[in-house]
Parts: C-alpha cells; sequence; structure tokens
C-alpha cells in the first residue's frame, strides 16, 4: 500500500507544477543534443545543472532527467538519414538504419526507431520502479569473472553477423578487437599499436571508426554509382513509410519487450556500458529472427532492437547512482552531482524515505519518451525525404556531418584523418563482401574482456570461470556456438540415412 | 681658478649627469610602466585569448575551466577568453600544445597536477619541463580519501596496516595517478595495498560493493556518493588539509608519525593533490604580462559572481595564485636525487 502511494505522490510530482513545465522545457533540447555528433547527455547534464540551484528536487530531477531520457531518440535520426550516428550508443542503429534508407525505407526505419525508443525507454522505467526491492542482489552478482563471459558470449555474436562467410567475419572481428586495444594498456603501462602518435595514447573513438566504416564509405560507394542514398528507389510506401515503421514495432512486440529488458539489465551493471547494450541486443535480434538473410541489408528487426536498448538503458542506469551513489554512466556520475546540488542522498534511504522522489524520476521517464517521439514522429515523414535528394546533393552534406561528428566527438583534428582512413577500409570491406558489424562489434567488446579477463585472473585465479553465474554464461555462449553445428551435422546423418 | 674651472665643469657634469639620470629614470619609468599593469592590460583589448582543456567537453576540468575563462575575459577588458579541448594521452597533448605556444599571454590552459609522476619518471611523450611553465595560479585543492567497504572488519586505517593479507586496491591502470598514489601509500605508510588494475571510471566503486576489493582510494568529490549511502566508510584522508563536513573524525595523513624519507614521499602526494584545476602559460613569458593575468585569474577567482556560480555546479574552490602555485610545483618535482631514485624504484 505504501508504495502505492508513493508511486501516486511520485506521479503527483512529475506532473506538478513547475516539474512537469521544466521537463517540456530540456526535452527538445536532449533531442537536438542527441542529433548533434559530439554533443552528448554529458554535456547536456553538465549544462543544465547550474539552472537546477534552488530548485526543489522534484523539479530538478524532472529538469535534468527530461533531457537526459531522450538523447538516444535524437541520436538515432542522424544514424538512419546520413550513416552518422548521434552519440555512442547510435552506432549499432546505423548497421540496419541506413541500408534501410538506401531501400527508400528512411520513413519506416525513423518510424520503428523512435517508436521502439519510445516503447523501450517506457518499459526500461517500468522495469526500473519493479526492480527496486532486489536491486542489491541483481546488481552486485555482476562482477568481473560475469563481464568477461557476457564480453564472450557477443563475441559469439560474430558468427551471426558475419553474413556468408564466417571467416571473413571473424577476421573482421579480430581485426576490431586489435583495434580496440590501441593505447595505453592499462595492465602494463605500455602504449600499444600507437605508432608513436600521441593522440592514439588514448584509444580510438568507436564513432571516429563508425563515420568513417559507414558513412564514409558509402559516400565513395555512392560517389562510384551515382543516384540518391535511396537511388531510384520511388518512396514505395504509403506515405512517408513511418506509420509502417511504428506497426513494425507493435508486430515485432515480443523482440521489443526482450530488447528493453536486455538494455536495462546491462545498463543496471556498471562497467558494460551502452554501446555494448546496443550491440549486444542487436546480436539478440539476429539470433531470435527468423529474417536473418535480411540482416546487414536493412532489416526493420536490427533497428527496432537497437533503439530499444539505448533508450530502456536510462531506466537501468539510474538505479546503481540511487542505491549506492555509484553512477552506471558517465552521465549519471554528472548527476550524482545534482543530488548536492539538490539536497538529497543516494542510497538506502533513497527507497524508504524518498520513494515518491524515485518514482517522480520513473514518471518524468516514462513521460519524457512519450512526448519526445510525439515531437519527432510528425516530422518523421519530411526528414525522410532528405533521402531522396540527388548524389550530387547530399554527398557533400553526408561527409561534412559525419567528419565534424567524428571531430565534436573527440575534439581531436587528427581523428578526421582516422575516420577517412576507416572509411577507405570500410569500402573494401563492402566491396568485398566483409561484414562491417564484427568489426565495430570486436571495437565495443574488445578492451571490456580484456581488462575483465586481466582483473578476474587477478582477483580469482583460473577458478573464476566456475563462479555460478559466470558459468551459466559460459554454457548459453557454448551452446549458441556448438547447438547449429550440432544440427546440421544431425541433418546431414539425417539425409545421408536417408540417401541410404 | 682652474679648482674652479674644474668645479665649473663638475657642477656642469653634474648637472646634465642629473639631467641625463632624470630622463633615464623617466625613460625606465616609462618602459617599467609599460611593462606594468596599465600599458599591458591594454594589449589584449581586441585579442583572442585561447584557454586550452586538455580532455573533452564536459568533464570536470572542462567546467572549472569554462567558469575560470568566462570570469578571465571580464577583467581582461576588450578581450575575448574562449576555450579549445584539446584532448589526449592523459592530458599529455594539451600540456605539450601549451607549453609550445608563443609566450605571448594569448595561450594559457590546464591540465593534470598528475603528470608530476609522468615527468619525475620520464613518461613517453612529454614535451614540456613543469618547472619552466609560467604558472598563473589554481582554483582547487583535493581532498583524497581512503575508504573501506562498510562490510569489511576494518575499522582504522590501523586495522589495513595490521592486516597480515594483502589488500588488493581497484586501479585504474598501470602509470595512472590512482596506481601511482597505491604504490607510494603502500611503500611510505607503510601498508600492504595491492593495486590490481583494470577497473576504469566508477567500476573501481563498484568493486567495494561487491566486496571483491576491501578499500578503494580516490578524490573525495569521486567518491562521496558512496560515503553519503552509508556504502564505504573513510578511514584517511590526505592532500588537501581543508575541513570537509562529514570527515572531522578521519585522520590526515599529515598526522601519521613518519620516517622522514616516507614523509617526502607523502608530500608529494598532497603536493600534487593540492594543485588542483591549475592554470599555466607558456614558459618565457614577459613579466609585465604574466602579472596581467595572475592579476586577472586573482580577481576572477575572487569575484563573488563565480563563487555563487561554482557553487550551483557544487564545484569546490581553494585557490591559490601566481608565484605561490610556481613554488609549490617547483617543490614537487625538485625533489633530492634520492628522493626520485626511491620514487621510481616504488611506481616503476
Amino acid at each position: 500500500m505504501e508504495v502505492w502511494d508513493a508511486v501516486w505522490a511520485g506521479f503527483a510530482g512529475a506532473t506538478g507544477w513547475p516539474a512537469f513545465g521544466l521537463m517540456l522545457m530540456t526535452i527538445p533540447i536532449g533531442l537536438v543534443i542527441g542529433m548533434i555528433p559530439g554533443l552528448g547527455g554529458n554535456l547536456g547534464l553538465a549544462l543544465l545543472i547550474p539552472f537546477t540551484f534552488g530548485m526543489d528536487p522534484t523539479s530538478g530531477f524532472a529538469f535534468l532527467l527530461g533531457m537526459h531520457a531522450v538523447v538516444h531518440t535524437g541520436g538515432s535520426i542522424p544514424a538512419i538519414l546520413f550513416d552518422t550516428p548521434g552519440t555512442g550508443p547510435n552506432a549499432a542503429t546505423c548497421i540496419e538504419g541506413f541500408p534501410m534508407a538506401q531501400k527508400g525505407e528512411a520513413g519506416r526505419a525513423l518510424g520503428a526507431a523512435l517508436t521502439s525508443s519510445m516503447v523501450g525507454g517506457v518499459l526500461g522505467a517500468i522495469f526500473m520502479a519493479m526492480v527496486i526491492p532486489i536491486v542489491r542482489p541483481m546488481v552486485l552478482a555482476f562482477g568481473p569473472p560475469e563481464f568477461f563471459m557476457l564480453a564472450m558470449m557477443g563475441v559469439a555474436f560474430i558468427s551471426l553477423m558475419s553474413g556468408n562467410s564466417i571467416l571473413k567475419g571473424l577476421m573482421a572481428g579480430g581485426m576490431g578487437f586489435i583495434i580496440s586495444f590501441v593505447g595505453m594498456d592499462p595492465q602494463t603501462g605500455v602504449v600499444r599499436f600507437s605508432f608513436g602518435v600521441l593522440n592514439l595514447m588514448d584509444g580510438i573513438n568507436i564513432v571516429t571508426v563508425v563515420v568513417g566504416l559507414f558513412a564514409v564509405a558509402e559516400v565513395i560507394d555512392m560517389g562510384l554509382k551515382k543516384g540518391g542514398i535511396a537511388h531510384g528507389k520511388s518512396p514505395n510506401l504509403k506515405g512517408s513509410g513511418v506509420m509502417q515503421g511504428v506497426k513494425d514495432c507493435f508486430t515485432n512486440w515480443w523482440l521489443l519487450l526482450r530488447c528493453s529488458l536486455i538494455g536495462q539489465m546491462i545498463a543496471m551493471i556498471p562497467g558494460l556500458g551502452g554501446d555494448a547494450a546496443a550491440f549486444i541486443c542487436y546480436g539478440h535480434a539476429l539470433q531470435t529472427t527468423k529474417r536473418k538473410n535480411e540482416f546487414g541489408k536493412g532489416c526493420v528487426e536490427g533497428v527496432i532492437a537497437t533503439d530499444a536498448a539505448h533508450n530502456s538503458k536510462e531506466g537501468g542506469g539510474l538505479i546503481p547512482t540511487l542505491a549506492f551513489g555509484v553512477p552506471g554512466s558517465s552521465g549519471m556520475a554528472i548527476l550524482l552531482g545534482a543530488f548536492l546540488v539538490l539536497g538529497v542522498s543516494p542510497g538506502k534511504e533513497m527507497f524508504s524515505d524518498h520513494l515518491d522522489l524515485v518514482f517522480s524520476m520513473v514518471w518524468v521517464l516514462v513521460f519524457a519518451n512519450i512526448i519526445a517521439v510525439a515531437i519527432c514522429l510528425p516530422l518523421a515523414g519530411s526528414m525522410a525525404k532528405i533521402t531522396f535528394l540527388r548524389t550530387s546533393v547530399m554527398i557533400p552534406f553526408i561527409l561534412s556531418f559525419g567528419l565534424l561528428g567524428s571531430y565534436l566527438t573527440t575534439s581531436r583534428i587528427s581523428d578526421i584523418l582516422i575516420t577517412v582512413l576507416f572509411g577507405v577500409i570500410g569500402y573494401g570491406m563492402k566491396k568485398f563482401d566483409y561484414a562491417r558489424g564484427p568489426l565495430i562489434l570486436g571495437i565495443v567488446l574488445g578492451k571490456i574482456a580484456e581488462n575483465a579477463l586481466h582483473v578476474s585472473l587477478s582477483l580469482y585465479g583460473m577458478s573464476f570461470v566456475f563462479r555460478p553465474i559466470a558459468s551459466v554464461i559460459l554454457l548459453i555462449t557454448l551452446t549458441t556456438i556448438f547447438f547449429p553445428v550440432y544440427q546440421a551435422h544431425a541433418k546431414k546423418k539425417k539425409l545421408m540415412e536417408a540417401a541410404k | 681658478m682652474q679648482g674652479n674651472k674644474e668645479e665649473i665643469v663638475t657642477t656642469k657634469s653634474r648637472c646634465s649627469f642629473f639631467v641625463v639620470g632624470v630622463f633615464l629614470f623617466l625613460s625606465f619609468a616609462a618602459t617599467f610602466d609599460a611593462a606594468a599593469a596599465p600599458a599591458d592590460i591594454s594589449f589584449f583589448k581586441g585579442k583572442t585569448v585561447t584557454y586550452i582543456v586538455s580532455t573533452k567537453t564536459g568533464g570536470g576540468y572542462d567546467t572549472y575551466a569554462r567558469l575560470v575563462a568566462k570570469y578571465m575575459q571580464k577583467y581582461l577588458p576588450g578581450s575575448k577568453v574562449i576555450v579549445k579541448n584539446v584532448p589526449g594521452a592523459g592530458h599529455i597533448v594539451g600540456a605539450n600544445t601549451i607549453y609550445a605556444a608563443a609566450p605571448d599571454g594569448l595561450t594559457i590552459g590546464t591540465f593534470n597536477t598528475g603528470l608530476v609522476y609522468g615527468q619525475i619518471l620520464g613518461q613517453e611523450g612529454i614535451q614540456f619541463d613543469l618547472n619552466k611553465f609560467s604558472w598563473i595560479g589554481k582554483a582547487n585543492s583535493e581532498t583524497r580519501v581512503v575508504i573501506v567497504g562498510a562490510k569489511t572488519p576494518y575499522k582504522t586505517f590501523k586495522d589495513l596496516q595490521d592486516s597480515k593479507v594483502p589488500i588488493k586496491m581497484p586501479s585504474s591502470g598501470v602509470g595512472s595517478e590512482d596506481h601511482n598514489e597505491t604504490l607510494i601509500l603502500a611503500a611510505a605508510l607503510p601498508v600492504k595495498f595491492q593495486p590490481i588494475p583494470g577497473y576504469s571510471g566508477k567500476e573501481a566503486e563498484m568493486a567495494i560493493l561487491r566486496g571483491e576489493v576491501p578499500a578503494v582510494l580516490g578524490s573525495y568529490t569521486g567518491l562521496y556518493g558512496l560515503i553519503l549511502a552509508k556504502e564505504g566508510r573513510p578511514v584517511l584522508q590526505y592532500g588537501s588539509e581543508n575541513k570537509i563536513p562529514g570527515l572531522e573524525n578521519v585522520p590526515h595523513i599529515n598526522s601519521m608519525k613518519l620516517s622522514p624519507a616516507s614523509r617526502n614521499m607523502v608530500n608529494l602526494v598532497n603536493a600534487i593533490d593540492i594543485i588542483g584545476r591549475l592554470t599555466a602559460a607558456p614558459p618565457g613569458m614577459p613579466a609585465g604580462r604574466l602579472e596581467v593575468l595572475r592579476d586577472a585569474y586573482k580577481k576572477a577567482l575572487t569575484d563573488p559572481d563565480l563563487i555563487k556560480d561554482a557553487k550551483k555546479s557544487s564545484l569546490d574552490l581553494d585557490p591559490a595564485y601566481g608565484e605561490e602555485v610556481q613554488k609549490l610545483v617547483a617543490a614537487s618535482i625538485n625533489q633530492p636525487a634520492e628522493n626520485l631514485k626511491m620514487l621510481r624504484d616504488i611506481i616503476k
């Protein structure tokens, strides 16, 4: 009963004045910040926090979370239209989103991305409210050994993402791992693969690579081919296709639900990060889909999976921040600063004395996600039309947007060169039929896997493999690898017997 | 007569000496004047000062820098102070850039004081000498803490020192500031700290919660979440000696009994933490212009509006200026050879 009181108190808080008005004010800011590469939620929070001075906690958090909840919703739009992710986690949206635009389905992709962002965000908030009673054991069950196993599970997805040739996929994935090792090695303090270039000491940013591998590579391809992004395709779907995308989300509701849950779970455990959440969901979609051969060529399921993940993780990311005072992401670390400004202490009291405040945050996440999509959906149709422009108009636009995004993300001019280099590599991969997904996955997981392995070994030695959750994840991974092999073998045997 | 003439000559020459002297004095004064505030502050009129931040946008260094830049502009009338982010190689690229800039007062900037370790150890890529920077000031002193998990049996720092088993400590990586501090404190106090590299960012705090490691060290502002949530107990503070509410009963490292050699090590750690959020300019800057910048910095940091803005963003302030910072830096780097050798042996 007490909980329900808090739920309603939270609702009243979130819809009250001035909290609701403040949230409405910051939602468009969040969307725009998300759309412009390099301006992430962190910067948004840093800019907004001074304004919360003097606000009551409910209004303050409505003001901040309204912006932060919808950043990735905005970030998917350039990912689909220009193959340039607005934020790191949106990188995964590029894989299916842009090929859809190329097929003339930009509207559908936008509709699906926006709707799944919204549903993911809302479900993430609801899951967050539901796990409050069991948050402690759940979050603390995952340590470095489990991270390592989760990363290995992600690596197993490489085989699914490889397209026609598993060998080529593994080569790309291995390349991704090597790229993730560029920079300072925490275990030895030695700089690896930097060739003496100081700017490589910090490693290579994922957005830098994705913009090159996808946007620049597509520009090269388009330049050589002529035509628009959606070359030769008239908008064949009724209207702009936006509604079709919305419908897709509901026909794939089960996938949407699972990916929202996975995204939220991953975000709850600081250490894997939002980039990994979106990619693991993409892999999960691939693993369970019935239309495997459409993936990589613009499959709406891929867009739904990734976008549900990156918005649902905002709810999950709040949990460790509220429960332990340990922020789940760098954005949450800045949010923790806001606790001090607003005079609230995180920790157990959050869930006893301030439960209504927690629920007001849940409601803000729900409202912000719905309102953001209500703003974007009517505009999606017009935005999609941009993809039907002539190549000669589009190329300079995509190229400058992508390179600017690459520069703004790291503020390093040298990263533009890296982006261009990856553009050439990406074009080569496309031309010679190497899937680009595994390379990105390798970069995202490489560093996590390496660090988690080292830490696990120094904490537990080889016995880390036998920790209960770690061994369960390992079993699942092994099953996903060997079950198809066994299946193929059994099928062959059956055929042989039938032939006899 | 002779004498008289001589006297006249002498008087004449005295006169001319006097005139020349006055003239020289005046011209000197004029030159001096040109080098002093009024004339040189006009140099900044219509000029753009670039404030280099050695990290990307959004973090603590960036926030402090934008605050300082905004108010320095106020005290350099007619100028425009813009912030430029030059991240790379853990602040080294930014520091190199500031060091190599023309010392005309139009390029200043900030970087992590932890680079002192890098310079002492001769880290790859460092193209600067911290001794030679023209130091303008620093905005904060960092209080650092050692925190033990709430469920661990350790109540005091003494308990940690008495531990028979090594105390595993999360560290972000070999060569990082927290890693170096862990090793130095382990050797100096002494305590059996064993750094476990590979914990990036907030992972270290999660390690405490999960009970993988019994203790963690870091800045108070980074760890106060754990303390507020009662998930960790602070058992030792070091760095700044400023009183922080909630840490009244936590002993400071300066009150521990240590051998002179250990005290030297601890002083180095403290010094690096005290010079927080620094502002520096390239070496070889004309004295007058440096004076103007130092003056503007001091006025900025004491501006009530800046103090109000800092409070709004929960940024702590504990400023120090010009010469004082220069001395602090010099004291931390210019250690006797045997100290340096000991340091290198510990950190290596």
